[in-house]
């Protein structure tokens, strides 16, 4: 085991092999206030990736409901009490990693889900946490409430699926940092499937290896975003490239969003992945929860984006998501206009920082028709 | 008078019943002794295996290198061994109480190996896998490989018999059965098959031969000779495995051999196994 730095835990912590960043790491933000669960990036990516035989149950996008939501079946609830109580001190995590914790002759700490546990991808969809009781009002955080939790690999710094696999065969790009099984050395042990703790590697038992989210790589090494982000119509999602903490820029947008704003948190820091894909929280959820999900300083985001129209930067940027299918590795404001960038700060696309509306009358007199049943 | 007749009695009762105790049983052997033969058993049924004498290895956990087995399971391995001078037989027999064959998300396969020297040589690699520059070579059976070349399991409807699925791409009209570009499509959608490296049902199923230089680096030779067959017996698994003797091993005085087995059951795969370290083999001419 080697110490490696983990910013999300604000510590040092052990791992199976020496800290080796990547040249250049995929992140993805998410925006959770947006998603409405239609499950495009579902569909975008079974037609794209998982449409062979043996991948039948695989999905490397899902979209869950949560709190009761989750494929597999509780994929999240397993861990946590697996790993037991936690506890955060300040902006430092006082607990034990997935790494730290694994019992003796594991590499990781871990569960495996059975055939059962992937038999209900659907199971707590739009299931409320608790009744309406009489009497109830709409406040925020909302008293009755659920949200969608959209989830791909994390293609995590520290990837416990890597971390587990005696073989070697699990690696992690220098060139992007996303994480792959390679399909001519895989041998099928399943320690990786044991191993992530978001349970986003699935085994093929019509190959007999393991498979798992890619994050469409042919399409990042054409400067595309993946099919889950270019085909979601709530727009939540951006892709793009995070630098460690100390070396954020703010001219990239998930820099800007992860360290400069810190409005965006990644799921579960305390399992030690330090993983990529950062999700902005839901602002009608009770602290409590979210705190469990996304960390100690969930209140602090959900305050930053609550503010967001009174921020024209990051109102702006917000704008940005699923605006275009290229990545952005750079964007500014200009005035009333957000834009996206290459690296070269070369134009990709321009919005307005404030969508025009038009005003209709109720009654359109020159057509003699009602436009609008309510006026 | 009496006395000494009774002591007499007693004298030659005693005589009589050292006489009936049954002879000393013949010590067991305490080598892996590979007995000549005109041809190889290819099945674990086969007489001929009566010709050879029974070695029993004691397996312990793998738990040396992580993933490890904590836990011992499968206890001995009975062991018999026949050659033609160039490929050996070996019979492995142990005791599973469970037929594990199948192979889903969290369901394993009983498996047994036979692991030799790449070479015969004074000075033995480790062996647990070998070491750098000092490989093993190692035949690796496997049940749920032999069901699925029997052509069980092989399908969406054997693994799940309730799944449905409305539409495979690469089974569209539009495409000609067998035709190269369908067969290029539906190997886009299993990219394991396309470069090679067939887990669920390998070439020369149910076996594979493998080659490693320690633990983490086992890979399969490009081309299987070796052959296998396992049947179910009253206690467990009989299998037979035929392969070719190690280089340099026909003028060696002996050689060594390993020995694994996996219990699907208990989620045994990969280094979660128990095994032996290396076992004496001796060629006999007769038993």
């Amino acid at each position: 085991m080697a110490l490696v730095r983990n910013w999300q835990l604000g510590r040092e912590m052990s791992y199976w092999y020496p800290e080796n960043r990547p040249q250049k790491q995929f992140a993805a933000v998410f925006d959770i206030n947006k998603c409405i669960a239609c499950q495009t990036c579902t569909l975008a990516c079974k037609t794209t990736w998982t449409a062979g035989k043996g991948q039948e149950y695989m999905l490397w996008n899902n979209v869950e409901s949560k709190p009761y939501g989750c494929y597999p079946l509780a994929w999240d609830l397993k861990l946590l009490e697996l790993l037991g109580a936690q506890d955060w001190q300040g902006d430092s995590y006082a607990g034990r990693t997935l790494f730290e914790a694994a019992p003796a002759g594991e590499r990781v700490l871990g569960w495996r889900p059975t055939e059962r546990d992937y038999a209900y991808p659907n199971v707590g969809e739009d299931d409320c946490a608790g009744a309406v009781e009489t009497g109830a009002s709409l406040q925020v955080p909302h008293l009755v409430w659920f949200f969608y939790l959209a989830r791909i690999c994390n293609h995590c710094t520290y990837p416990a699926c890597l971390a587990a696999c005696p073989r070697g065969s699990i690696y992690k790009r220098q060139e992007d940092g996303i994480v792959l099984v390679d399909q001519s050395r895989c041998r099928g042990y399943r320690e990786c499937t044991k191993g992530c703790p978001y349970k986003k590697v699935f085994f093929n038992p019509l190959t007999g290896t393991s498979e798992k989210c890619i994050a469409c790589f042919p399409k990042i090494e054409q400067g595309l975003q993946p099919q889950c982000f270019a085909n979601c119509i709530g727009k939540i999602r951006m892709t793009g490239w995070i630098s460690p903490p100390d070396k954020a820029r703010p001219e990239n947008p998930i820099d800007y969003l992860v360290h400069i704003k810190k409005v965006a948190l990644p799921l579960f820091p305390q399992l030690g992945l330090e993983p990529n894909v950062y999700y902005i929280p839901p602002i009608h959820a009770p602290n409590t929860f979210l705190r469990q999900l996304f960390g100690p300083h969930v209140l602090a985001a959900v305050k930053t984006y609550r503010a967001a129209r009174d921020d024209l930067d990051l109102a702006g940027l917000l704008s940005l998501f699923g605006c275009t299918e290229q990545v952005m590795p750079a964007w500014k404001r200009d005035g009333d206009w957000i834009v996206g960038l290459t690296d070269e700060a070369k134009e990709i696309v321009r919005v307005p920082l404030r969508e025009p509306v038009h005003v209709a009358a109720a009654y359109d007199e020159k057509y003699q028709v009602a436009r609008v049943n309510c006026p | 008078m009496l006395s000494s007749r009774c002591f007499t009695y007693l004298a030659l009762l005693g005589v009589v019943a050292a006489g009936c105790q049954r002879p000393a049983p013949p010590a067991l052997p305490t080598t892996v002794q590979l007995v000549a033969a005109a041809s190889l058993p290819a099945e674990p049924d086969d007489p001929a295996w009566e010709r050879a004498p029974e070695f029993v290895a004691a397996l312990i956990p793998q738990d040396l290198v992580d993933p490890r087995l904590m836990q011992a399971t499968t206890a001995a391995l009975r062991v018999r061994a026949l050659t033609d001078g160039k490929r050996a037989a070996f019979r492995l027999e142990w005791a599973d109480a469970s037929e594990d064959n199948g192979a889903g998300p969290n369901t394993f396969s009983d498996g047994c190996a036979v692991q030799l020297p790449a070479k015969a040589e004074p000075t033995l690699p480790a062996p647990q896998m070998g070491e750098p520059g000092r490989a093993v070579h190692i035949t690796f059976w496997n049940a749920a490989w032999q069901e699925a070349a029997a052509g069980h399991r092989d399908s969406l409807p054997d693994l799940y018999p309730r799944a449905t699925v409305d539409h495979y791409p690469f089974e569209s009209a539009a495409l000609k059965q067998g035709s190269p570009e369908q067969r290029a499509m539906a190997d886009r959608y299993a990219p394991a098959r396309r470069l090679g490296n067939f887990m669920h049902r390998p070439p020369g199923a149910p076996v594979q031969d493998l080659v490693a230089e320690g633990p983490g680096t086992l890979r399969s030779l490009p081309e299987t000779t070796a052959t296998g067959t396992g049947k179910r017996i009253a206690d467990g698994w009989s299998v037979a495995i035929v392969r070719d003797l190690p280089e340099g091993f026909a003028s060696a005085p002996e050689g060594q051999i390993a020995f694994a087995v996996w219990e699907g059951a208990q989620g045994e795969v990969g280094s979660r196994k128990m095994r032996t370290g290396w076992v004496t083999m001796t060629r006999v001419e007769q038993p």
